[in-house]
């Protein structure tokens, strides 16, 4: 007999958590299914930053680049927000610390980026504060003397990106969802009623078998595989796929109670609250392609020697004490951007009852990207403005 | 030759004598002779786990970690790999 | 570039180097130890005046293989440095770039066209109460001490396990006057036809039980009680092993009655080996579990390909088989790597060192199946209590909570992310086997589908400043082919 739901949501990764646990907690009947296993790709491989000041990849392409990435300040702000009372709800730690994040900045150019970057950013909303070397000195002495000058976000931190999405799902468990790993979906069809998907699944004995469901909404929540899933569906829903280098180290005394980040260089740094190191900052690595130059996502992504060495000069040049801590691992995270560097979010054009979420910092912004989507699913309209993040924007003749 | 460690010398041609410090007491070792070697030999403590349990040697061979030290200010340095040098500084100061 | 860059100096890889040298291949090899032999013929130091290797009787080929090796001026030599992964550089599209790091120099770079895995085996571990003790140590650890180091263990000793290595090891501590207690094995002691078909054949110790005759007169004659059926299943202590309790098990080593107490100092573990392959796991090579053989081992084709190009393995990880067939699996992987790069190599040669494989390889399936560890009966040794994962304190009673409240979690490196099992500085050599029995047994599963932890650059931790040199220009041989010389690609 085939199962019905009211929805089903595609992608294991915090914000498919999220979404299952929102809309089961609306009362839906919910079905979460992941190809491999809960929080196992970019959720649970990037670096839990909770980072709202635009990142330094939005500011090096200037300050035009940076007045549209500044557009989704909203998102930003409203997820500082969830978050701060995410661990309430879930009702179990998800390592969440809003205790400040630094951009910092070695010369003067830098310096003068922070200030653009501080007015943009205070413009949409959100509270930052330049400091100067003298109040660096008291506020995070692990810095290096180069550095001369901060912004500050006091809102900023980070959460425990290794057990957030399996909380979460957890989570929507007890609220009433179905979460099933290694569970692919392979196909899609209209029916009066939704739609019917089918799922490839594989049993313990390591055996394959399809499943078919029946489901009103459909939740894609599938970062890099978004583009693939959408034609699924029939829809086009451009992603960039990026492969990231990320770098954690043994456990040291804690020191570094902020996410610090660089206005000059690519770098993104915390210590967990395992007390390891975690250095990321967009470095990129070497991202797999089939023999038609088709990203291959399900293959081991490769790591490259100058980012891996770039990333960590710039964590020992921003923060000396690093360079004898040992590194434990260093990993590739694909995560997805759109050519915009805004994210997708909203219902898929064409598709009735599919709706998703992706793009940029998905991480960060997921509660805020399941909170809408959970709305748009129950038919109500969201507190966001999601025009500037329509998935459709980069089709031909759409106006943006 | 005996010592009041859980492992005892039982070649007595080990080469030249050398001492490191082990936690700031001298520990007699010689040349060729890993720091962990010396170090069970002369019933030096190894690192304490977080809960401050005692840990030693289990593999003697570069993979478990469980005598690594800092050494020479190097941290997580695997002392059954190293040989003993004179002077060599090692610090156990207990993992986290 | 190197034609070829081995890590490890044990049977595979040092006859792997003298293979393709006499080819004409430029080899480079890299072993964390000071000096060639490998776990199994681990040298002591130089420095240590009359100490030379005295191999395990059946060997006599490993000290003319060592001699050989050492001696050769063709081959270059890093002793002492840690082969900490392999990277694709887009600057040499025809070559590897080898990561080498070592506790004084930092890291070089080595390039390669040709990369042969030769990285041995280590000691299966398993997880129960008071196996993080002081005086609890592993098989391979103590030989090592033994033998290459020159100490033994003061106060009582008992060996427990499943593997033969531990008669072999208890014969070198009563032969240093060390007073062993017990010698416990999980399994029924193998009969005299099942060593007489075991004979070449002993994983890591090939010709061992020719001497079994022999050894077990020894401990007799020292009245050490060797035991059969019996499991290790606590060792007691505060600050050193004290006590020891061993209880009888039945046929699947299930523990079938109350455990009896034993006094002693040291307990030495030895339940089989683990194929040593993160380094192939770096790399993104091809894996299949495969209990008897040593879990997880790493896929080839006939001529010790892996699925990665250019990457070949030889020995214990492929398969863990003993010392002959490394050096063989070494041979053919030197003629193989040769033919790789256009050498010529002639039919007869390949011929002969498959024929020095299947040699070794006509026991190895018997000899696998008599020692394989049986899994799930090593993993409910764990209590509640026990800690897993030595490193990150992480205990059998927190993995079954997790496992219970994630009924998605099917999958070992779920596991590691959720539980930190695998995360510390072994990087989950030491836990991966409990960690995997622990959820087959949860989830009804094969330890196979549960998969397997992933591996990552540094394979050993490097402090982050070292990390730094991985940009740097890698490594060439001298125009000689003795010695290295930093020069621009």
């Amino acid at each position: 007999m085939t199962e019905r739901y009211d929805v089903v949501v595609v992608g294991g990764g915090l914000l498919g958590c999220l979404t299952a646990w929102m809309a089961a907690r609306d009362g839906a009947h919910v079905l979460l299914v992941d190809k491999d296993q809960v929080n196992q790709h970019a959720s649970g491989q990037n670096a839990g930053s909770l980072h709202f000041q635009l990142e330094y990849r939005m500011v090096e392409a200037g300050e035009e680049a940076a007045r549209v990435a500044a557009e989704a300040m909203p998102l930003h702000l409203d997820a500082a927000g969830m978050w701060a009372r995410m661990e309430d709800e879930i009702g179990e730690p998800l390592g969440v610390r809003q205790t400040g994040g630094l951009m910092v900045a070695e010369n003067s150019g830098q310096v003068g980026m922070l200030e653009f970057k501080a007015e943009l950013e205070r413009s949409w909303g959100l509270d930052v504060r330049t400091l100067d070397r003298a109040e660096l000195d008291d506020v995070a002495p692990y810095l290096s003397r180069d550095i001369v000058a901060a912004n500050l976000s006091a809102l900023e931190g980070k959460a425990d990106a290794r057990i957030a999405a399996p909380a979460v799902g957890r989570a929507a468990i007890a609220a009433g969802a179905t979460v099933r790993a290694r569970s692919r979906l392979v196909g899609a069809h209209r029916v009066p009623t939704g739609w019917e998907v089918t799922l490839r699944e594989t049993d313990r004995a390591g055996g394959e078998r399809a499943r078919t469901v029946r489901t009103e909404a459909v939740v894609l929540a599938a970062g890099v595989w978004t583009t693939e899933l959408g034609r699924v569906f029939g829809a086009e829903l451009p992603t960039v796929p990026l492969a990231l280098t990320m770098t954690v180290t043994s456990k040291i005394p804690k020191f570094i109670p902020h996410l610090v980040q660089h206005a000059g260089a690519r770098l993104s740094l915390k210590q967990s609250l395992d007390n390891t190191v975690l250095i990321g900052g967009g470095w990129p690595a070497r991202l797999m392609r089939d023999a038609n130059g088709v990203p291959a996502f399900d293959r081991k992504h490769q790591l490259i020697p100058q980012s891996i060495a770039g990333n960590a000069r710039a964590a020992v040049n921003t923060v000396p004490a690093l360079e004898r801590v040992p590194a434990v691992r260093s990993w590739v995270g694909a995560t997805t951007v759109a050519p915009d560097q805004l994210p997708l979010v909203g219902a898929v054009r064409g598709a009735p009852g599919v709706f998703v979420a992706t793009g940029g910092s998905a991480f960060t912004l997921g509660p805020s990207f399941a909170r809408v989507l959970t709305d748009l699913i129950a038919g109500r309209s969201p507190d966001i403005d999601l025009a500037p993040y329509d998935p459709a924007r980069f089709a031909e003749g759409s106006v943006s | 030759m005996t010592t009041d460690g859980s492992w005892r010398h039982t070649a007595p041609e080990r080469g030249d004598a050398v001492t490191i410090s082990v936690d700031g007491e001298p520990v007699r070792a010689c040349t060729g002779e890993t720091v962990a070697a010396a170090m069970l030999a002369a019933g030096a403590a190894f690192e304490r786990d977080r809960s401050g349990a005692p840990r030693a040697p289990l593999c003697n061979m570069g993979t478990c970690f469980e005598c690594a030290a800092t050494v020479d200010g190097r941290l997580l340095t695997r002392t059954c790999l190293i040989p003993a040098r004179e002077g060599m500084v090692i610090k156990t100061p207990g993992r986290l | 570039m190197f034609d070829l860059a081995i890590i490890g100096a044990g049977p595979a890889g040092m006859s792997a180097a003298l293979t393709a040298a006499d080819h004409g291949l430029t080899v480079v090899v890299i072993d964390e130890q000071q000096r060639a032999g490998g776990q199994i013929f681990r040298q002591p130091p130089e420095t240590f005046a009359g100490s030379v290797l005295h191999p395990t009787a059946g060997y006599g080929w490993a000290t003319e293989l060592i001699r050989r090796f050492e001696a050769d001026p063709r081959l270059t030599t890093e002793f002492g440095w840690s082969a900490i992964g392999v990277l694709h550089d887009d600057a040499e599209p025809d070559g590897l770039c080898v990561a080498i790091n070592h506790p004084e120099h930092g890291t070089r770079m080595i390039g390669a066209r040709r990369l042969l895995i030769a990285t041995g085996a280590y000691d299966l571990p398993v997880a129960f109460p008071g196996w993080t003790l002081p005086g609890v140590m592993t098989a391979g650890g103590v030989q090592t001490l033994v033998k290459a180091q020159k100490i033994a263990p003061v106060g009582d000793v008992v060996l427990a396990g499943a593997h033969p290595l531990l008669l072999l090891v208890a014969d070198l501590l009563i032969r240093d006057g060390v007073p062993v207690r017990e010698v416990a094995f999980a399994q029924s002691i193998p009969t005299p036809v099942d060593m007489l078909r075991a004979l070449g054949a002993v994983p890591g110790h090939l010709r061992m039980l020719t001497e079994t005759g022999a050894i077990l007169a020894r401990l007799v004659r020292k009245r050490v009680r060797v035991s059969s059926r019996t499991i290790v299943t606590a060792a007691r202590g505060t600050e050193h092993v004290s006590r020891i309790e061993l209880a009888r098990v039945d046929r699947r080593w299930k523990v079938t009655g109350a455990p009896r107490e034993v006094a002693a100092s040291h307990l030495v573990l030895g339940y089989g080996f683990s194929a040593s392959t993160e380094l192939a796991r770096q790399i993104g090579c091809e894996l299949v579990f495969d209990s008897p053989r040593g879990g997880w081992v790493v896929a080839h084709d006939e001529r010790l390909q892996t699925s990665v190009p250019g990457v070949f393995v030889a020995g214990e990880p492929t398969g863990v088989a003993g010392a002959d067939q490394s050096r063989a699996e070494g041979t053919l992987a030197g003629l193989g790597i040769a033919a790789s790069l256009g050498r010529a190599v002639p039919a007869a040669a390949f011929a002969e060192a498959e024929r020095g494989i299947h040699a070794s390889t006509r026991f190895s399936a018997v000899v696998q199946s008599i020692f394989e560890p049986v899994r799930g009966a090593l993993g409910d040794l764990a209590t509640r209590e026990t800690t897993v994962c030595r490193c990150e304190l992480v205990t059998r009673g927190e993995l079954d909570d997790f496992l219970e409240s994630s009924p998605f979690v099917s999958n070992v490196n779920a596991v590691k992310l959720s539980c930190r099992t695998g995360m510390g500085p072994c990087q989950g050599r030491y836990c991966e086997n409990s960690v995997g029995a622990i959820l087959a047994s949860a989830r009804e599963q094969t330890i196979g589908l549960g998969g397997r932890f992933s591996a990552h650059l540094p394979i050993k931790p490097v402090p982050v400043g070292d990390l730094r040199d991985l940009d740097a220009v890698t490594e060439q041989p001298a125009s000689d082919g003795s010695d290295t010389g930093r020069s621009a690609s």
